[in-house]
Formats: C-alpha cells, sequence, structure tokens
C-alpha cells in the first residue's frame, strides 16, 4: 500500500476521484449526463485500445460487441423479465463467441484491409437485428421497460447513474492497466510491433490476439449493456452504428493509442468540447459534433500523431514526479536466477536435422541436407550467397517446414521431439536471431530482453532478473534503459543474442551476427559467443566473416546450392579444393597450381 | 425465364453505376497505396453539387458531371496534397485515421449545411423508361453502363499508352525505384488522387438522375465499392470493373430471392469470405499490397 503515497499513484487517483466529486458537486443534470457519457466512452476507448492499441488492429467495427452487450440486456428484460445484472453477461459470452468468430478469418488482413472487415461485420449485423424485426424491434427501435431500481439499473436519480458508470469505468479500466502490465500484455506489443520475432521467442501469437479481441469484446459489450439501460431506447442505426466505432477509436488516438491513459485522457478532454459545441453551434443542428470529431482527427494525425500522452507524458511524469515522496527508487531485484540447463553429456547430438527438401517453383533451395549439432559445441554453417544457408536456418527454427525431412531436438527432459512452429522450437530450447535485426524498436532493450524470459516465467521480477543476467553476458547492461531503436547496430545484434539467450535455450542459431560490425564490436561479439558456448549452450551459426568462423567453430558445414559440400573441422575444410572452388570459381584453382 | 433475364439486366446496369465509383477508389488505392475511407463523401458531395445547379442554374446532371468532375479532382488533390502527403511514410493506422477523419467531417458539414432530408433532382431525360421485349429498364441506367465502360477503357489506355499511366503503374508497383528513375512521385500522387476523385465527380452527375443527395448516401454507395474493391483487388482496374457487375448480379438476384433488406448482408458475406480465403482480393496485386 506504501505505493499509493508515491506521487504518480497519488495523481492518478486524484483525477479519478475528481471524475466523480465534481458533479455531484455541481448537482446539474447536464454535468451528471456529461459524466456519465464520459465514463462509458472512456470505458470503450480502454476497452478498443486492448484490441486497437496493444496489438495494433484497427478495428472499425467494436461497436458490434456495443449493440451486442445494449441489446442483449435490453431483449432480456423486454422479453423475460431477466435483470440488466445478469442479461450483461450473456450479451458479454455472445460478444466473446463474436469476437472468435470475426477475429479467426481477419487475423491475417492488416491495416486496412482488417479495418474494411470489421466494418463489413458491423454492417452484417445491424441488417440482421433491422431483419429479425419480430423479436428485435427492426429499425424502428426497442424500448426498455420503465422498472425503476437498483435490480433493473435504472434510476431516478442521475447521480445513481454515475455511480455505476463510474464502477464499470474502474473496472474496465483495471483490466486493462493488468494485461498492459502482464506478460500477456508484453506478448501483444511484441505481436504487433514484430510478428516473427515475437514468436521466435515463443509467442504464440495467433492466440495472444485472440485472447485480446475476446477481453476487448467482452468489455465493450458488458458497457453496451449499461449504456443501453441508461438511455433506455435501443436502435440499430446507433447501437450498431460506423459513427460510434470511429468515435471510440478515435478518443483513444487523441489521447494516445496503445497507451493505458491515453483512451481515458482522449475521452475526457474531446467529449465535452464536442457536447458544448453541439449547444453553442446547434444553429446548425445536427453534425456539429461529428464535424468537430471528424477536423479533430485531421489534426491530431497531422500534427499530434502520438496522441495527448505520446507527446506529453515525460513532461508531465516529471512535474509529478517532483511532488512531495519523489519518484520511486529503482528497486533492488529480488532474486538472480541462475539458469538451470539441463546438459546433455558433451558431444552427443541435441539437433538433427535429416535429408531436409525444400523447393521454392523450380528452385530447389534445401536438397538433402542433413545436419547434426552436438552438445558444447560451436557448429559454424558457411556457403556462398545464395546458396541455401538462411532457407536451412528457417527449416531448423520453424519458420520454413520442409518439404521432406525432419528437425528433431533434444528437450529438456532429454526426449526427441520434432517441433513444428517457430513458438513450439522456442519451447523446446530452441533460440535464434535474425539476420535482419528485428528490435522491438519502441521498447528499452530491458523489455526486449525481458519479452525472452517470458517464457519460462509469468512474473514481471523474475523476467527481469532473467533480462539482468542474460545482459551482463552479451555487454548490454549499461543500456538496458535506453530505448532499442537508439543502439548501433552492434548493439542490435547483440539485443538479438540476449533476447534469444533469455529464452534460456540449450540450442542457439545465430544468423550472421558478426555481419556489419566494425572491428571492435567483431572481438566483443567473438568473445561473447564463447562465453555462450562455456555456459553450457550449443551453438549453429550462419557468418560471412571467414577468420571469426575459422577461430570460434568446433566444426563447419559447408552448403552450397543447397547441399551439403563437406563437413568436418575447420582446417580441413578450408583446404578443401571443392570448398575454394565454391567460393573462388574453378578457374581460382587453376591460377593456384599454375 | 424473362423474370431471370430481367434480374440480369437489373445487374448489369447497376453494376454499371458501381463501376464508376469503384474504378476511381482503386486507381487511388493502386498508385498512392491510401484506403480512401473518404471517398464516398466525395461522391456525397459531388451529388449536392449537382443538385446545387439542378436547383439554382436549371444545369441537367449530365452536363454538370464534367464541371462536378473538375471541381472533386481540385478537391481530392488538395486532400492529397494537405492531408495524405504529409503522412505517407507514417503507420498504417495513421493514414487510416486521416480519410476517416475526413470522411467523418465531410458527412456531418453535409448534415449542417443541408440536414437530412433527401434533395432530389428533377430531370426528364435519364428517367424514361424503356423496354425491349419484355425487359423494361430506365434510359439514365443505361447511359450510366455505357459510360462506366467508356471511362475504364479510357483509363485502361491512359494507363498503357501514356507516360503518366506508365508512371501511376510503376509508382504502384515500387514506389522508390519509380523515384529514382526520375517519376515525380508527389505530383504523380496529386494528379493519381485528383483523378480518383474526379471520376467519383462524373458518377455523381450520371447516378444522379436516379438517386437523391443526402448526408450519408456516399457510405451507402462506397461501403460496396470497397466489397467490390476488395473482391477485384485493390489496385485492379479490370478486377474493379468484374467486381462491379458481379456485384450489381448479386445485389439484383439476392434482392428478390433473399429479400431487399438482407441483400447486403449476402454480398458482405461474400466479401469477408473472399478475404479469409484471399487477403488481397481475388486479383489482387499481391504482397505489398495487404
Amino acid at each position: 500500500m506504501a505505493h499509493l503515497l508515491q506521487p504518480r499513484a497519488y495523481v492518478a487517483l486524484l483525477a479519478l476521484l475528481a471524475a466523480l466529486l465534481i458533479p455531484i458537486g455541481l448537482q446539474s443534470s447536464f454535468v451528471f449526463h456529461l459524466a456519465i457519457q464520459v465514463c462509458v466512452f472512456a470505458s470503450l476507448a480502454v476497452a478498443w485500445n486492448i484490441v486497437g492499441g496493444f496489438t495494433g488492429q484497427l478495428s472499425l467495427g467494436h461497436a458490434v460487441f456495443y449493440g451486442i452487450g445494449s441489446y442483449a440486456a435490453g431483449l432480456l428484460v423486454a422479453h423475460f423479465g431477466i435483470p440488466p445484472w445478469l442479461g450483461m453477461f450473456a450479451g458479454a459470452l455472445v460478444s466473446m463467441i463474436t469476437a472468435l468468430v470475426i477475429a479467426y478469418p481477419t487475423m491475417r488482413l492488416r491495416g486496412p484491409f482488417f479495418s474494411l472487415a470489421t466494418i463489413a461485420f458491423l454492417e452484417v449485423a445491424r441488417l440482421l437485428v433491422i431483419h429479425e424485426e419480430s423479436w428485435t424491434g427492426g429499425s424502428a427501435g426497442l424500448n426498455v421497460p420503465l422498472q425503476i431500481g437498483l435490480k433493473w439499473m435504472i434510476f431516478r436519480e442521475k447521480w445513481a447513474y454515475l455511480l455505476v458508470a463510474f464502477g464499470f469505468f474502474l473496472f474496465t479500466l483495471l483490466i486493462s492497466w493488468m494485461v498492459r502490465r502482464s506478460r500477456f500484455g508484453f506478448y501483444l506489443i511484441a505481436v504487433r510491433e514484430r510478428e516473427d520475432a515475437a514468436r521466435a521467442v515463443g509467442v504464440n501469437a495467433v492466440n495472444a490476439k485472440m485472447m485480446a479481441a475476446v477481453i476487448s469484446a467482452a468489455l465493450t459489450s458488458l458497457i453496451g449493456s449499461f449504456h443501453g439501460m441508461y438511455l433506455t431506447f435501443l436502435e440499430p442505426s446507433s447501437a450498431f452504428s460506423l459513427e460510434m466505432s470511429i468515435q471510440i477509436a478515435m478518443f483513444a488516438l487523441i489521447g494516445g493509442i496503445g497507451t493505458v491513459a491515453g483512451p481515458v485522457i482522449g475521452a475526457v478532454l474531446v467529449l465535452p468540447v464536442a457536447e458544448l459545441a453541439r449547444g453553442w453551434l446547434s444553429a446548425f443542428g445536427n453534425g456539429t459534433h461529428g464535424f468537430v470529431y471528424g477536423v479533430l482527427l485531421v489534426v491530431v494525425v497531422l500534427f499530434f500523431p502520438r496522441g495527448i500522452v505520446g507527446h506529453l507524458s515525460e513532461r508531465v511524469l516529471r512535474i509529478v514526479d517532483r511532488l512531495p515522496r519523489g519518484p520511486l527508487p529503482q528497486k533492488e531485484l529480488i532474486t538472480s536466477l541462475r539458469p538451470s540447463f539441463h546438459l546433455a553429456p558433451k558431444g552427443t547430438p541435441i539437433l538433427k536435422a535429416v535429408n531436409l527438401e525444400k523447393r521454392f517453383g523450380g528452385l530447389r533451395a534445401t536438397d538433402k541436407v542433413s545436419i547434426t549439432l552436438h552438445a558444447g559445441e560451436i557448429l559454424g554453417v558457411i556457403g556462398p550467397n545464395g546458396a541455401g544457408k538462411t532457407t536451412v536456418f528457417n527449416q531448423l527454427s520453424g519458420f520454413i517446414k520442409p518439404d521432406k525431412g525432419t528437425v528433431q531436438v533434444l528437450d529438456a527432459s532429454g526426449v526427441w521431439v520434432s517441433p513444428s512452429t517457430p513458438e513450439i522450437f522456442a519451447k523446446a530450447g530452441v533460440g535464434r536471431t535474425f539476420q535482419i535485426v528485428q528490435p522491438f524498436a519502441g521498447m528499452s532493450v530491458l523489455e526486449n530482453i525481458m519479452l525472452g524470459g517470458f517464457l519460462h516465467t509469468p512474473h514481471r521480477n523474475e523476467a527481469e532478473a532473467i533480462a539482468q543476467e542474460v545482459a551482463d553476458l552479451t555487454d548490454l547492461t549499461k543500456l538496458l534503459h535506453t530505448e532499442a531503436r537508439s543502439l548501433t547496430i552492434g548493439g542490435m545484434k547483440r539485443l538479438e543474442v540476449a533476447r534469444a539467450l533469455a529464452t534460456r535455450p540449450r540450442i542457439l542459431l545465430l544468423d550472421e551476427v558478426l555481419a556489419g560490425l566494425n572491428p571492435s564490436d567483431v572481438v566483443k561479439a567473438i568473445e561473447m559467443i564463447r562465453r555462450i558456448r562455456d555456459a553450457g549452450i550449443s551453438v549453429l551459426m550462419i557468418e560471412h566473416l571467414m577468420q571469426a568462423t575459422m577461430a570460434l567453430s568446433d566444426r563447419i558445414v559447408v552448403i552450397d546450392l543447397g547441399r551439403v559440400l563437406r563437413q568436418g573441422k575447420p582446417e580441413e575444410v578450408v583446404n578443401d579444393i571443392e570448398v575454394i572452388q565454391a567460393y573462388l570459381g574453378k578457374g581460382y584453382t587453376h591460377a593456384e597450381s599454375s | 425465364m424473362s423474370l431471370l433475364l430481367q434480374l440480369l439486366v437489373n445487374g448489369l446496369l447497376l453494376g454499371g453505376a458501381y463501376a464508376i465509383i469503384s474504378i476511381g477508389l482503386t486507381l487511388i488505392f493502386g498508385v498512392v497505396r491510401i484506403v480512401n475511407f473518404a471517398h464516398g463523401e466525395f461522391l456525397m458531395i459531388g451529388m449536392y453539387v449537382v443538385w446545387l445547379f439542378a436547383q439554382h442554374m436549371g444545369l441537367h446532371p449530365y452536363a454538370a458531371a464534367p464541371l462536378v468532375a473538375l471541381l472533386l479532382f481540385c478537391l481530392g488533390a488538395l486532400m492529397q496534397r494537405a492531408i495524405i502527403q504529409p503522412l505517407l511514410s507514417a503507420d498504417g493506422h495513421i493514414q487510416i485515421f486521416a480519410t476517416v477523419g475526413v470522411s467523418t467531417a465531410l458527412l456531418n458539414l453535409a448534415l449542417m449545411l443541408f440536414g437530412a432530408d433527401i434533395r432530389k433532382v428533377d430531370a426528364v431525360f435519364g428517367t424514361e423508361p424503356l423496354s425491349l421485349g419484355s425487359l423494361t429498364y430506365v434510359s439514365g441506367q443505361l447511359i450510366t453502363f455505357v459510360a462506366a465502360l467508356l471511362i475504364a477503357t479510357a483509363l485502361h489506355l491512359f494507363l498503357k499508352h501514356t507516360y503518366t499511366g506508365r508512371a501511376f503503374r510503376a509508382l504502384s508497383q515500387n514506389r522508390v525505384a519509380a523515384a529514382l528513375m526520375g517519376v515525380n512521385v508527389n505530383a504523380m500522387y496529386v494528379l493519381a488522387f485528383g483523378m480518383g476523385t474526379g471520376l467519383v465527380g462524373l458518377a455523381a452527375g450520371l447516378i444522379s438522375v436516379q438517386y437523391p443527395a443526402f448526408p450519408t448516401v456516399g457510405s451507402y454507395f462506397v461501403l460496396t465499392a470497397f466489397v467490390i474493391v476488395v473482391l477485384g483487388g485493390m489496385g485492379s482496374l479490370p478486377g474493379a470493373v468484374i467486381g462491379s457487375l458481379f456485384i450489381g448480379l448479386i445485389d439484383s438476384f439476392a434482392g428478390y430471392f433473399v429479400g431487399p433488406d438482407l441483400k447486403e448482408v449476402v454480398y458482405f458475406l461474400v466479401f469477408l469470405g473472399i478475404l479469409s480465403i484471399r487477403p488481397t482480393g481475388l486479383f489482387g496485386l499481391g504482397r505489398g499490397s495487404e
């Protein structure tokens, strides 16, 4: 509870309380109405943000869940006399199922296509409600029976509505905050930023997106149920409207998409302005507040695309931190978890690829490649450009499925398994880096590494402890709190390794981690790879830098034209005539001998 | 039999009207790589302007069409220059919000200026019922249909045989490479966006004979146009024409056999089905158009 005495916590609490106390103090029915609307729309925006912000899927059909919630509660009251306190859960259930139905086919869609698909679903829902006139009331709408009392969520006094609305708002905010702080929240953002890199540290992207869609739908639906009871009149054209969907998303954008507080701030600032504008410009009739929203939206995207929170949060937080009691001291880490590797005896196989074949159209990219990695060794994979090294690599980590052949991994309990997807490979103990670095640019170095750490623990502080330890091994300790996007290329390559190490792999696949580094970074990286091997991790590395590979590798596999050309000790391979020919062409050997 | 034939003719003629709107949308997407959520509102503005011309100057919608096209060309070019161009390298969600914002603002502006009432042009030419054997149709629908085919052909020739057209196609395939070949990217984008909205101006002139103007008329047409353009593959001109005729037919047949209030449900479901099988549409440009 000591946290509550910290400035950031008490300022936030005071702000929330003000939202409740100001209207109660003013006792004006207009202010009450405004406060209720702000609570409702802030909640809707917070719920939307779980999908639209955290996972970055811009739903413009979220009114579907609002509509389902309000209609479910309204219809159950009207037809069966079931109180909305129960009805809203029925609505939430229907919304969750609907979210799954929508999310599954639209999962692969990106950007505007996802938005269009959600609009299409919204239209279908609206038209169906209008069509089913006999029990929904059709386009004429549905009146909720006016039974007053807490049981029916319908009150004579506005303050009672406000209390309930505030309760819904707090609940939604709490869920959003919990999601953002949890491992799940990390995963959502990772999937949004770089799906491939997320899968490589064991994130099941499909499950994460579906889960977010379901949570967001349920929350939106619950708020819809309440709002239906508040309005006491439901009609398809407003409950299932595109306009409302846009409005919800807009509050989140203006406040700051992808943050917990942003959607709230957006709704608190914009909604009253628009409502007042409606009053002042009433001569123009309908449309005034919509016009204000539209213009505001354009202005915000042009000048403040990161929203209010994105542009101002640092400054505001600095002021808040100056308040009594100061900022939280950086807390000491509770535990340092030494990774406990289940070590296979040195020199025995730990990863086996047998007769891998992969074709891309007419191109035989991988042709009967068999590679075995032994415990505790560094295996270098070399070959000229276009030899098919990266394709093999992608098959060893599940990003490409081989047409023929198998990849087997000795898992932590000593059983041979054949993983099928990147996330299962990660769980089986295979970590990988990407040749083209894939940092989660908006996250700090620490958070990047923590993503890997979350593979084995759902707890933040444990993931953080793992991250600290890995950072030590990869020379990143000093950079832990910088944003990943500001690292040098050498730093980013080490971050790739760190993130993979944090999954506590027993097998590490390194894709050209030395390429593009300056000489002093190369030296650091070579030492790092040795440290990794000495910690008991078996390393398979693709590399172009010949000298470094020769120096590091215990064994070398040469790949050319999709086939394994040679394998053996570095000094044997490097003098092999076929290898020299593959790299330098036949003419070279003739030139040598003459 | 004659019923089916009549439904077929109705569907194809309706497809003609959709085609002109969809061609503009697909042109903008193909070249500028922006999904213009405000496309329908440009149509709505066009229809109000047509109505104003007819009301105050007695100008027939067909005569007003070129003027409206010019006006909308300018508006579209302005939107590209002032709003889209600064956001070309912004995040996808920012671009979506930008055009959605324009759409919301324009729709509500119309609501403020004209109210929610419908405004219908009284034109004689274009509304005469005609018949061919047992088939009946309205002359304006046929004119729109023929005009749509002519416009599509003209645009096709333009894209194939002029420098500007080639520049458009080059831009749609690779913006950076086209710029390196000396294509003035920003100017071409302004031109393409203007042409796309200009086409909507022509559409406004042509369909105002049959359809009244009201603030949400744009959303009514453009949601269908989105379906068409995604079906045909974003950015594909033949796809947009074929998609229009296809949706026109679904509209006509589903309206008769399923019920007029559910015909949209049918083609939205077709749309969602196709999107989930082929995320870039039937004749999509493939990767990068996602």
